[in-house]
């Protein structure tokens, strides 16, 4: 029998120890006994890896991301997995939200699991779009807008204060827009609702709205550049100077800013639409409980959030996530008080007879 | 020098003691087995059977299998299918397609621009088959045909991005036209039908060369020289006697250009402008758009693969009766 023998130093080291397991959060006492995996489909740089690397450690969860790059696509994956999906953790746009609950996609996320949920701006967390049907449905994590991006070197503040300038004969072939986005855009700009929830009574006053959209991008199309799909497409244009403005994301505008191009964001007087990334637990996700480990570890500190604005361009969604960003970055995910009071965002309940317009307007135009 | 173990003929199963003791040495000599196996080997066709099993399975599984999912998923009202949903079967994804024409223009400018670039990456590949196949030495041929495949070693998106790096407003191209004055502002190649034919010449390239290459090399020196003596000029040779019999070589490189142009997706997308909307962008845009719109995308590709397969057995039809017209 081996003889036990203590001695001050170790007595303490142990005692610390044990200390900081007892401090540790709930989920990596969870976790530690758990192990296994957890499979998440997300954007690129919507993970951290510092955090991920950090997380495995911890817990013994691996983490398998498959990157997404549109919520088309996840559904229609989704969609062909159900209803025994291979993934537990999903990236949706808060609009997109009952598509994917309509379908049985999505499981309610159960709040009370997250310890760390008081960490969500309440903005994001608790605001009308993110509950239906009497349930939380994802634990924001990014915000983002659509918004008006120029070259300051070509194009001046004053020009880009109305969306008018992406339509300007002065800037014939050096613009870019997302089509489907910009629908919803020029119909806000025309004066409609161009989350079409006015026209819920009254499809005939939608389609007619749309074929307006529709004509005027049809008209102003000999002016356009290109029509693009993705944040690094309009990167590239921007880097390559082949635009000198153009609709974007403000995620991939924030990250050129940062990289020092000469760029500026705005969101125009005729206002614009936000939209919020969400995670979100797949209807009987394979790992569920590993998937609420993630979300709360994710959602523990504003540091985090602060790591996901740095990578993405994004917004976050956490409290106090700017206190770790520099002063540069600050600058290019902060918009002053009357831009954002022209902003509005993106809403579901119209979907599916705003899409059912809208797609079919969007190829009209492409082949026009 | 015999060590007591009958030797061994190649012919039947070894049935030695030593032998019958391993797994294989008395499968072999189980007559059961001996019976299925000589069933089966009995005829050369059996024999040719059991050889191809594996690939025509591979083939049915790995090629067929996604199409005809992909065909029968086109006569379908909804896919996937949502729970609660029911399944039918309609011909309204094809009834689509006929019925609006604003799918048709992005169609027929898929086969036209498919035509154009196959037209043109036989223009500019034709001489550089005929130099490799005419003008270079046996031993360096290889190293050249090497040389040419070395881009394709690298993904599709890889090299579209190349030509993007060449043609952008600050690409390569810009830059030199600048530092030689001849120019003061960029010319906007990028997203046009320029840049995407560039693109698609660049990719489809090599579909083109190795049947031209393949037609060119088999063609008798004795040929040309003959008809020099004849007296027959450069060109009259060329028109009158390579050109038809590498016939066959363009029939190829072009049917197989012409099919891959009219599925490009990716080298458009990147590469094309708002006025080159190709129709698998059309098609890929029913599979993006959430719902069920799987179904459309679908009775679209199978028309387009229809109209491809129909286009190039014209071709086909059109290249042998000028090859039969030549002989005659």
């Amino acid at each position: 029998m081996t003889k036990l023998t203590i001695n001050r130093r170790r007595f303490l080291g142990t005692a610390a120890i044990g200390a900081a397991t007892l401090a540790s959060p709930a989920y990596l006492r969870r976790a530690s006994a758990s192990g296994g995996e957890v499979n998440i489909w997300t954007y690129n740089d919507f993970v951290p890896e510092a955090f991920k690397k950090q997380f495995e450690a911890d817990t013994g969860i691996k983490v398998n991301i498959r990157l997404v790059d549109d919520q088309g696509k996840q559904f229609n994956l989704l969609a062909a997995e159900a209803p025994n999906p291979t993934v537990d953790i999903m990236t949706v746009a808060g609009h997109r939200f009952l598509q994917f609950i309509d379908s049985e996609l999505l499981a309610p996320l159960d709040t009370g699991r997250l310890s760390n949920w008081g960490n969500i701006n309440p903005t994001f967390s608790e605001s009308d779009w993110s509950t239906i049907n009497g349930h939380k449905w994802g634990a924001p994590i990014l915000s983002g807008m659509e918004v008006l991006a120029y070259n300051t070197e070509l194009v001046t503040p004053e020009e880009a204060r109305s969306w008018d300038v992406l339509f300007s004969e002065k800037y014939k072939g050096q613009t870019a827009y997302i089509i489907q986005d910009m629908m919803s855009i020029v119909m806000l700009k025309m004066g409609y609702d161009g989350n079409m929830v006015a026209y819920l009574d009254d499809p005939e006053k939608a389609a007619a709205i749309v074929e307006e959209a529709k004509a005027f991008l049809i008209e102003k199309k000999p002016l356009v550049r290109k029509y693009y799909d993705s944040g690094a497409e309009v990167q590239q244009m921007f880097i390559n100077q082949d635009i000198a403005l153009g609709h974007s994301w403000n995620g991939p505008a924030a990250a050129l800013i940062n990289d020092g191009f000469p760029l500026a964001m705005t969101i125009p007087q005729e206002g614009s639409y936000g939209f919020v990334y969400t995670y979100n637990i797949a209807n009987n996700a394979p790992n569920p409980d590993n998937a609420y480990t993630f979300l709360n570890a994710i959602l523990a500190s504003p540091e985090i959030g602060a790591s996901m604005t740095k990578a993405s361009g994004f917004i976050s969604t956490y409290k106090d996530a700017s206190n770790y960003l520099t002063d540069l970055e600050k600058k290019s995910t902060s918009f002053s008080d009357d831009e954002l009071e022209n902003l509005q965002f993106f809403r579901a309940e119209a979907n599916e007879m705003k899409y059912g317009l809208v797609d079919p307007a969007v190829e009209a135009i492409k082949a026009a | 020098m015999s060590d007591g173990v009958a030797p061994r003929t190649g012919r039947g199963p070894d049935t030695t003691e030593k032998n019958r003791l391993t797994f294989w040495g008395a499968l072999s000599s189980w007559t059961p087995y001996r019976l299925v196996v000589g069933l089966a080997t009995a005829s050369p066709r059996r024999q040719f059977l059991i050889l191809a099993a594996f690939p025509l399975l591979w083939v049915l599984t790995q090629h067929l299998g996604p199409m005809l999912q992909m065909l029968r998923v086109s006569f379908t009202d909804a896919y996937p299918v949502a729970p609660g949903v029911e399944q039918h079967f309609t011909l309204d994804n094809y009834a689509r397609f006929f019925g609006d024409h604003i799918f048709w223009q992005p169609f027929f400018r898929t086969l036209i621009f498919a035509s154009v670039f196959t037209f043109c990456t036989l223009i500019l590949t034709y001489p550089v088959a005929y130099f490799l196949a005419r003008h270079v030495s046996r031993k360096n041929q290889m190293l050249m045909l090497l040389l040419l495949l070395i881009p394709f070693w690298v993904g599709e998106i890889v090299r579209t991005y190349a030509i993007m790096i060449l043609l952008g407003n600050t690409g390569a191209v810009n830059q030199l036209l600048k530092s030689l004055s001849l120019i003061d502002r960029p010319i906007p190649f990028m997203y046009t039908s320029f840049s995407m034919g560039v693109g698609i010449v660049y990719l489809t390239a090599l579909y083109m060369l190795l049947p031209l290459y393949s037609a060119l090399e088999k063609l008798p020196k004795s040929y040309n020289e003959a008809a020099a003596d004849l007296g027959a000029s450069a060109w009259t040779r060329f028109r009158r006697i390579t050109l038809p019999l590498t016939l066959e070589g363009i029939s190829s490189g072009c049917t197989l250009v012409f099919l891959i142009s009219t599925g490009f997706y990716a080298t458009p997308v990147l590469l094309g402008g708002p006025s080159t909307t190709v129709f698998a962008e059309t098609i890929a845009g029913f599979f993006h758009v959430a719902g069920d719109e799987w179904p459309t995308g679908a009775a679209f590709a199978t028309i387009m693969f229809l109209a491809a397969i129909i286009l190039t057995g014209a071709f086909q039809k059109l290249m042998n009766s000028l090859r039969k017209g030549d002989t005659n």
